[in-house]
């Protein structure tokens, strides 16, 4: 396979490829989950290979970006810019795809772990206590803004990341800052989350009094219990949907 | 409620279920977000805020990894805004907008099934296509299934609006005193429950459970402060 050397480029479109990656979800399906979206995201920094070959290797190489892909969606762009770069120096199709699966689950575990079970509640939980605490709007367009600058961020630094190493994408995984990040991410969101909670349930409850103060203390703590003995079948949706048809029906019968 | 406002609404329910999983995921799709926005619009922050943090707190009971399927709270939290905002006062709507927000999160998380089924139609018809490496046709998938979102966001929207309507016409007023007070409690209940087991599930029994036991007392202690 004839390689384009990256230097041939000297500016790489990783600005056009980033907003395409906002998109990278658009076409999530069973067949390939988010290949289409990664293969689209990737096209910008395959250009330069559609001189190459009459064309054949810029196909190759897209037809190969479109493939099945899942992981974390903010760090597609780590996989987007490694295997473009792969395919720009060259590195055989077969090892770009294995490259490309390899990738899938570390980034996936990574992302559920920085953002999903980490920078996500932990600002949602900031985001409730402002508002529990009265701060309102401010509080809903913090938490837009805090989360946000972390969101873009990270997959601004993924996409980087992925060009700047190419094949040896792994590198990048094992750098301290994500390591540090990781690590403290999930006491963070537990602690945060934590106090959270007490200080919603006095903002929520703060219009029941007497009995139904009494009640809905039941009513929590027993669908506590619940849920976490059930977790495996039991959603959150359904416990209120149940509980709210429950609370229908005796309202209605007790008038 | 004026057909302006109405089309507002719908138009601000299609955005916020975009957001979800297409485009572009900056976290719009937040009942937090998604419930103060949806009372501004209404005239009314309070109760979108309220209802904003009822379902945030059923949000943390889900993580939306790879192909799970999980119900969708944005528009969901949308049209309970609008029919808390139509009881009159938090007070009088916030059972009713949980039941009506809960049945649209459930539309919501099925139609979520049937675009990714439809999505999947799609890429199989043009496999030919895709293995050849052609760029317009990876384009126009894509393209397309995003416009496919978007007109399913709008559907759910609207399913959730023309719930809140039949609510607001049909059991707005009606139920005494206390199947109100039972449906608020019970909507209440629900969330801080969803809310709870759900940070218990990600927190796991490890050295989490301490800082998630810590941060509780930390919150005991400044909401009894306060």
């Amino acid at each position: 396979m004839a390689a384009v050397s990256p230097t041939t480029r000297s500016r790489p479109p990783l600005g056009r490829c980033l907003l395409r990656l906002f998109t990278v979800q658009g076409s999530w399906n069973y067949e390939r989950m988010q290949g289409v979206g990664m293969g689209v995201a990737e096209e910008p920094l395959l250009r330069d290979l559609r001189g190459a070959n009459g064309g054949t290797t810029y196909h190759a190489a897209l037809a190969r970006g479109a493939h099945f892909f899942n992981a974390h969606p903010y760090l597609c762009g780590l996989a987007v810019g490694a295997t473009a770069r792969a395919e720009h120096d060259g590195v055989p199709g077969e090892q770009v795809e294995r490259l490309r699966a390899a990738l899938c689950g570390p980034l996936g575990s990574l992302g559920d772990r920085l953002v999903w079970a980490g920078w996500l509640p932990i600002t949602s939980g900031l985001a409730l206590i402002g508002v529990a605490f009265g701060l309102g709007f401010p509080a809903i367009l913090g938490f837009v803004i805090v989360y946000n600058v972390g969101h873009v961020a990270l997959r601004w630094w993924a996409l980087r990341a992925g060009w700047a190493y190419g094949a040896r994408v792994a590198m990048a995984l094992r750098e301290p800052v994500l390591q540090r990040a990781t690590a403290l991410s999930g006491p963070a969101m537990a602690f945060v989350v934590g106090v959270a909670l007490p200080v919603v349930v006095r903002y929520l409850s703060g219009g029941f009094v007497g009995w139904s103060r009494g009640l809905l203390a039941v009513a929590a703590a027993g669908g506590v219990a619940l849920l976490w003995w059930q977790r495996a079948r039991l959603t959150g949706l359904r416990f209120g949907l149940a509980l709210l048809a429950v609370a229908a029906l005796a309202g209605g019968l007790w008038r | 409620m004026s057909l302006d406002t109405q089309l507002f609404l719908l138009a601000w329910g299609t955005l916020v279920g975009l957001d979800l999983v297409s485009v572009p995921q900056m976290m719009i799709a937040r009942p937090l977000v998604a419930g103060p926005i949806a009372g501004a619009i209404l005239g009314d922050v309070p109760i979108g805020l309220e209802l904003g943090v009822l379902f945030e707190l059923f949000q943390l009971d889900i993580l939306p990894m790879g192909a799970t399927r999980y119900p969708e709270y944005g528009p969901a939290t949308v049209a309970a805004v609008s029919v808390a905002h139509a009881a009159g006062n938090v007070a009088a709507g916030l059972g009713l907008g949980a039941l009506v927000g809960l049945i649209t999160a459930m539309v919501g998380g099925l139609t979520l099934h049937a675009i990714r089924v439809l999505n999947a139609r799609a890429v199989h018809r043009a496999t030919a296509a895709l293995e050849a490496g052609d760029a317009s046709v990876l384009a126009r998938l894509h393209v397309t299934a995003i416009g496919r979102d978007a007109a399913r966001a709008a559907f759910v929207t609207a399913v959730g609006l023309g719930l809140a309507s039949v609510t607001r016409e049909y059991l707005g007023g009606t139920l005494p005193p206390r199947g109100v007070t039972f449906l608020n409690v019970a909507a209440v209940g629900a969330a801080l429950a969803a809310g709870t087991a759900g940070t218990l599930r990600l927190v796991g029994r490890g050295p989490g459970f301490r800082w998630f036991a810590a941060g509780v007392i930390s919150g005991v202690v400044v909401a009894w402060l306060r």
